[in-house]
């Protein structure tokens, strides 16, 4: 309770942030007192709660009386099925022996790829130590250079899109521009990363993903109506 | 049949659901409910449909709910409501109870619906249908009476991201505490209850250029 006067005595406009963030009752209740001397306060603080309150409406409720059944045809259907070897492999039981042996011939694959792997590397670095480095620079630089390209092509794509996103009107559109951005903010990410590891091949094999993915995007945005 | 003979889970999940701990609905303990919880997963685990029967019966409609907001038309929902299910059921064994059931089951729900949504971007073709389709269900019956500017937000809610409008819905529309969104999403509490304010200032500031939220305001100011 003192802690409640004591908030209400120092709410000022600046904790009004802070007060919504986190929605405690004592923040709230100081904001209400200074909402009552403050009219900015005051019309946020209404704006918000007619928000909660329009959001309350906007739980949809409809009967489906074929749903259900469906569901439940569809359990009995899979239920049906026969067991696929994940199923079994993820049952707590298991069956004993398919587990053991499962296990085996992992761990045996393992050794074998893991002893290929090791010779290969070594067998390698016997073969051309010095050369090594100056291929992985030169492929690296290859790809960058077709990469560029990549983008820039990618971008021409993007300038013609651009008019129909700025003024997307449907849905559709608006979910294409959300789909952009989430793309263009991966790859901003991806490039920051691959910046302190260029040699990194799933790193680039993942910047090529997004790439691909916001090509096929911008064209479907042309496409599109 | 032996499910029903060993398990009594059915009484004793009457009530249970995910709710505030203010709803004066909530009279059971938590230690009940997460028992309640774990005895209904039991059930499923064990494969008998009319655990699932349960499950639908307690978090059915809020699940529709859910995925219509997300999907924008009854269709689509009801379908991957049906693809949760089987979901469940298929991915039942690997649940381990470091999270409420329910919890879980809205995890695959929510991604459900995101898989939903990223497939009608992939085939703009068959979206055409569903756009045509979310014009007329938008009128769908809802809780209570028309609020004048719910379909300004609902509107607004699509524009956010799908975090943002996820954390939004689960909160404000579903009555989620920020701890189970946090669960649901695989985010931490403090992370739900911000990305809850930054979704409340998008709306705010997409209403107020729409006209929406000031016309509400200054109605009520005067």
């Amino acid at each position: 309770m003192r802690d409640m006067m004591a908030s209400q005595r120092t709410f000022q406009c600046r904790d009004l942030e802070e007060a919504l963030r986190e929605e405690s009752p004592e923040l709230m209740a100081a904001l209400e007192v200074h909402a009552k001397s403050c009219t900015a306060c005051e019309q946020e603080l209404l704006v918000w709660r007619e928000i909660s309150v329009a959001a309350q409406e906007m739980k949809k409720e409809w009967s489906s009386p074929t749903l259900w059944p469906r569901i439940a045809q569809g359990l009995k259907e899979e239920a049906a099925k026969p067991k696929t070897w994940r199923t079994w492999f993820a049952m707590p039981g298991g069956i004993p022996l398919v587990r053991w042996q499962l296990a085996l011939a992992a761990a045996l694959l393992l050794m074998i790829s893991g002893m290929s792997g090791w010779l290969m590397l070594h067998r390698a670095a016997r073969i051309a130590p010095d050369n090594q480095h100056l291929l992985t620079d030169q492929a690296v630089r290859d790809v960058e250079k077709a990469q560029q390209a990549y983008e820039q092509s990618i971008d021409k794509l993007a300038a013609l899109a651009q008019p129909k996103l700025d003024s997307a009107a449907t849905p559709l559109m608006m979910n294409y521009r959300e789909k952009l951005e989430l793309l263009n903010a991966a790859i901003a990410d991806c490039r920051t990363n691959l910046a302190q590891n260029q040699a990194n091949a799933y790193l680039r094999r993942q910047l090529l993903g997004f790439y691909q993915e916001k090509e096929r995007t911008l064209q479907d945005v042309l496409q599109g109506e | 049949m032996q499910f029903e003979g060993t398990l009594s889970w059915q009484g004793a999940v009457q009530e249970f659901g995910l709710s505030r701990p203010d709803d004066p609905a909530l009279v059971r303990s938590r230690e009940e409910a997460r028992a309640e919880d774990s005895l209904l997963a039991d059930a499923c685990r064990s494969g008998a449909v009319d655990a699932y029967e349960r499950l639908y019966q307690l978090q059915g409609a809020r699940m529709k709910s859910i995925a219509m907001n997300l999907l924008g038309n009854a269709h689509d929902a009801e379908d991957v409501v049906q693809e949760t299910f089987l979901k469940v059921h298929r991915g039942i064994h690997h649940f381990k109870g470091q999270s409420a059931f329910s919890t879980w089951v809205y995890r695959i729900l929510l991604n459900s619906c995101y898989d939903a949504r990223r497939r009608r971007i992939r085939h703009p073709e068959t979206s055409e249908q569903d756009l045509v389709e979310e014009g007329e269900t938008y009128e769908t019956p809802t809780k209570g009476s028309n609020h004048p500017l719910r379909l300004t937000l609902e509107k607004c809610v699509a524009a956010l991201t799908p975090h943002l409008r996820s954390v939004f819905l689960l909160y404000e529309v579903e009555g989620f505490k920020h701890s189970e969104i946090g669960n649901i999403l695989g985010v931490s509490e403090m992370a739900s209850k911000n990305a809850l304010y930054q979704a409340k200032r998008k709306l705010r500031d997409m209403l107020t250029e729409r006209g929406g939220a000031s016309a509400v305001a200054g109605g009520r100011d005067a």
